[in-house]
């Protein structure tokens, strides 16, 4: 983990939140837990849409995208999740994230979790802790380091 | 000998040139088949006599603007940040291409002014490739400037010729980065209105250099509520003959882009009421409310056809609705304005000459009923005596 967190792989994350949603303290939370990790960030604030997520990828170079929603609305833009990316040349290996609450009213991680990865999303947290979604995000990359780590020889 | 703070002021449209002392302004229909000094001075001459080279203030939008083709790498963030810059510089944009699909796009037959190539943060080379200089190959242009990612600038300099480099418009963080780009752009711009053989015989009668009009406008923007009862946000709308120019607030928009200026501008090159009046025509045919408002306003098609004072003033209600149209969501263009939040709506230019407030509220209202379902009914000032331009005018001769 100490490797991690000064940084060694040296990533970059392009991070915000969905949609109509305004719940900027979350958002400011995630751009400081990434940070702190070691990653680069950019965060594109609250109100971002789809396509400014993938365009923000493909500016930075980006390897993840992590995309929070509070407000349950996240699941109306995550349906056009596969449709949008698969226009983008460049963006086959990026990683995707989401994470909040995903859900207008109550649901269950069980039924969630699918149904989001079925949108696209390689990890899904739903109602989980920030820095448990973040080893999560960690423990993924390592038994899937991207290509760009790989010729870096990270 | 003209006393220290006393500038005259003249601004050269396509249609018709205006001519600002201290004391009064004039404006005067422009006559083809002169030089615009020879018109000027045929017209003006007394005035312009008065003065000395160095208080005489010059800008011009007679020759249309710059064009330029924009190709980048995302909307959201390459091509939207060099369009806006290029809007604000007083560009007009031909086309812009997203690279990755650049093999998809045709080839303008027209000759561009300038191309602007950007895409990337300076961490991140490698957008671009030889299917950048296969198109440029095939397209007819007189500048090229790159404003992209800085790894990438030697491989892009070393395949095109007369390549200028300049800094990323994109920072680490994702911003823009206007100054060097816009400076490069009104000097460009300054360059083609000194190239042009008109224009080119002012510089006899002013010491000054001569600026493109929206630039000028620009300058007053800021200063508008000390001398208009202009409520934020508002809309500048300028219908001139061949040209229709909007400044708007940025409150109007939402947007990812953030920079220190409050209002930003939008140009449609052929929605004008006499150069661009064939495009004006093409535009309202296509326009199914058209119809209806030249019914709401008591006329028929025909109209298109007359040359008469009736036939002018007709034009000008369309083209406010039409602009009106291209700024809202049913026909979006570069912007999508919050026309349900504009508080003012600023008229200036000739129309301020041929239409009176009731003329355009009621075209305006028009828009708000039919295409947003709306009473909404923002404060129409009119800029009669273009107190607007006078100001930027002003306000950039303080500057020279």
């Amino acid at each position: 983990m100490a490797g991690w967190i000064q940084g060694a792989w040296n990533m970059k994350v392009v991070t915000g939140v969905i949609g109509n949603d305004i719940h900027v303290v979350a958002n400011r939370l995630m751009d400081l837990s990434l940070t702190a990790r070691g990653y680069e960030v950019f965060n594109l604030g609250v109100n971002t849409y789809l396509e400014e997520f993938f365009d923000a990828a493909v500016e930075t170079g980006a390897e993840i995208l992590l995309i929070s929603s509070l407000n349950g609305e996240a699941e109306g833009w995550a349906r056009e999740v596969k449709m949008l990316k698969a226009k983008y040349k460049s963006l086959d290996d990026l990683i995707m994230m989401i994470g909040g609450n995903l859900t207008v009213g109550s649901g269950n991680a069980e039924a969630i979790v699918p149904r989001y990865k079925n949108y696209g999303f390689d990890l899904v947290c739903h109602q989980v802790d920030l820095n448990t979604g973040l080893d999560m995000l960690e423990d993924y990359l390592k038994a899937h380091p991207p290509r760009s780590q790989e010729t870096s020889g990270a | 000998m003209s006393a220290q703070n006393d500038k005259l002021l003249i601004d050269i449209g396509s249609t018709y040139f205006k001519v600002s002392t201290p004391e009064s302004i004039e404006q005067h229909f422009r006559d083809f088949n002169k030089q615009i000094l020879d018109d000027l001075m045929h017209k003006c001459g007394d005035t312009v006599k008065r003065f000395d080279a160095q208080d005489i203030h010059i800008c011009s939008s007679a020759n249309g603007g710059l064009s330029t083709l924009i190709i980048g790498t995302t909307q959201s963030y390459s091509l939207k940040y060099a369009t806006n810059i290029a809007f604000n510089a007083g560009i007009n944009i031909i086309d812009s291409i997203v690279f990755q699909d650049i093999e998809d796009y045709s080839i303008p037959s027209d000759l561009i002014d300038v191309v602007i190539i950007v895409g990337g943060i300076d961490s991140n080379g490698g957008q671009f490739d030889q299917r950048l200089m296969n198109y440029l190959s095939k397209l007819q242009y007189s500048n090229v400037v790159y404003v992209g990612n800085a790894p990438d600038a030697a491989l892009v300099k070393a395949a095109v010729d007369k390549l200028v480099v300049l800094p990323n418009i994109i920072d680490d963080r994702l911003h823009i980065v206007e100054t060097h780009l816009k400076d490069y752009l009104t000097n460009l711009y300054q360059q083609d209105i000194e190239g042009k053989e008109d224009i080119k015989h002012l510089y006899e009668i002013t010491s000054n250099q001569i600026y493109p009009t929206p630039y000028v406008v620009n300058k007053s923007l800021p200063l508008m509520h000390d001398f208009f009862s202009v409520t934020d946000p508002f809309i500048l709308l300028d219908i001139g003959g061949a040209t229709t120019d909007v400044h708007y607030s940025k409150d109007l928009v939402s947007d990812n882009i953030v920079t220190e200026q409050g209002h930003d501008r939008i140009v449609f090159k052929k929605l004008g009421v006499f150069k661009s009046r064939q495009s004006l025509i093409f535009t309202a045919e296509n326009n199914e409310f058209a119809y209806e408002l030249l019914m709401h306003l008591k006329v028929t098609e025909n109209i298109y056809n007359e040359h008469s004072e009736k036939a002018t003033r007709i034009l000008m209600q369309l083209a406010i609705f039409l602009v009106l149209c291209k700024m809202s969501h049913y026909r979006p263009a570069y912007v999508t304005l919050k026309l349900l939040a504009m508080n003012s709506i600023v008229f200036t230019g000739g129309i301020t000459k041929v239409l009176n407030t009731e003329d355009i509220e009621d075209v305006v209202a028009f828009f708000y009923r039919k295409i947003l379902n709306s009473d909404h009914k923002p404060v129409t000032v009119l800029d009669t005596h273009y107190d607007i331009w006078t100001i930027g005018a002003k306000e950039h001769a303080k500057c020279q």
